[in-house]
């Protein structure tokens, strides 16, 4: 069985796109609309990555990392953000929360498959 | 207005184009525009604020966001459902981000809000800048060979 990676994203488009690179590849998918739904949706199957946008209703990316990183089940599940956000600050609150990566969107399907390859082995 | 304002728009336009849709799109002639009105049929608008403070629109007539959809997320549609308007938000949000990149590079540093979409003809918006708003076309081609028009429209001081 292949490993099952969560996509986050309020943009039912973007969750799409990366749904369809990533079953493309042999990983399973999960989608959560926002932080909140990523966080009721972890305690489903095992997730063995997090790929989280970071502007988001509800809860958004940053709370996403600080709630994924308070679970100890969690603690050291690997975590991209993938967001048009390309300000180091905002890079810089993303790493202090616990984030593993970060992808600035426009992305190609083989960058976003090259990051996870690097990430999960 | 200083190029050093348009440029960042074309560049994150054809960028976006490039990366995300492998597709090339050619800038046309831009147009002047004084009356606050949508290019096409579906419409994002992203406002900037920050060092400067301005409008982008992203807008497509229904063939051209059917296109665009169709090649972003693999799906068809014959219509501009809502799932064709929220992938026309978020190439507005990648547009939008890109082209804040492309200002950080030279110098201004803009923040942006949450984008929205509108749908329909000759919708009148208000841009939170003055008139006038410069329209930036970009032709790509389409399935049988034939051509539609992204616009890029801002206003920016």
């Amino acid at each position: 069985m292949g490993k099952c990676i969560m996509t986050v994203d309020d943009s039912a488009s973007v969750r799409q796109m990366v749904s369809f690179t990533l079953k493309g590849a042999g990983y399973e998918v999960v989608e959560a609309c926002d932080g909140s739904d990523a966080l009721t949706k972890l305690s489903g199957k095992p997730i063995n990555m997090i790929i989280t946008d970071l502007n988001m209703p509800n809860l958004d990316g940053i709370g996403l990392i600080r709630g994924v990183r308070g679970n100890a089940s969690y603690k050291f599940i690997p975590i991209i953000m993938l967001t048009t956000e390309s300000q180091d600050s905002k890079k810089q609150e993303g790493k202090s929360a616990g984030a593993t990566g970060w992808i600035v969107k426009p992305f190609k399907p083989e960058q976003l498959l090259a990051v996870i390859k690097r990430v999960l082995g | 207005m200083d190029v050093k304002y348009i440029n960042p728009f074309i560049a994150a336009a054809q960028t976006v184009f490039k990366s995300m849709l492998a597709i090339d799109a050619k800038m046309g002639k831009p147009i002047i525009k004084n009356k606050g009105v949508a290019s096409g049929d579906v419409t994002g608008i992203m406002g900037l604020v920050g060092d400067r403070k301005g409008t982008l629109c992203i807008s497509f007539h229904e063939r051209g966001a059917l296109f665009v959809f169709k090649t972003l997320v693999g799906d068809e549609c014959d219509k501009l459902c809502p799932e064709v308007v929220d992938a026309i938000g978020e190439l507005t949000n990648i547009i939008s981000g890109q082209a804040r990149k492309e200002f950080e590079q030279a110098g201004v540093n803009l923040s942006a809000a949450i984008p929205m979409v509108v749908v329909g003809k000759n919708t009148e918006m208000n841009f939170i800048t003055a008139i006038p708003i410069i329209s930036l076309p970009f032709s790509f081609s389409v399935n049988n060979g034939d051509h539609e028009t992204m616009y890029l429209d801002f206003s920016f001081e």
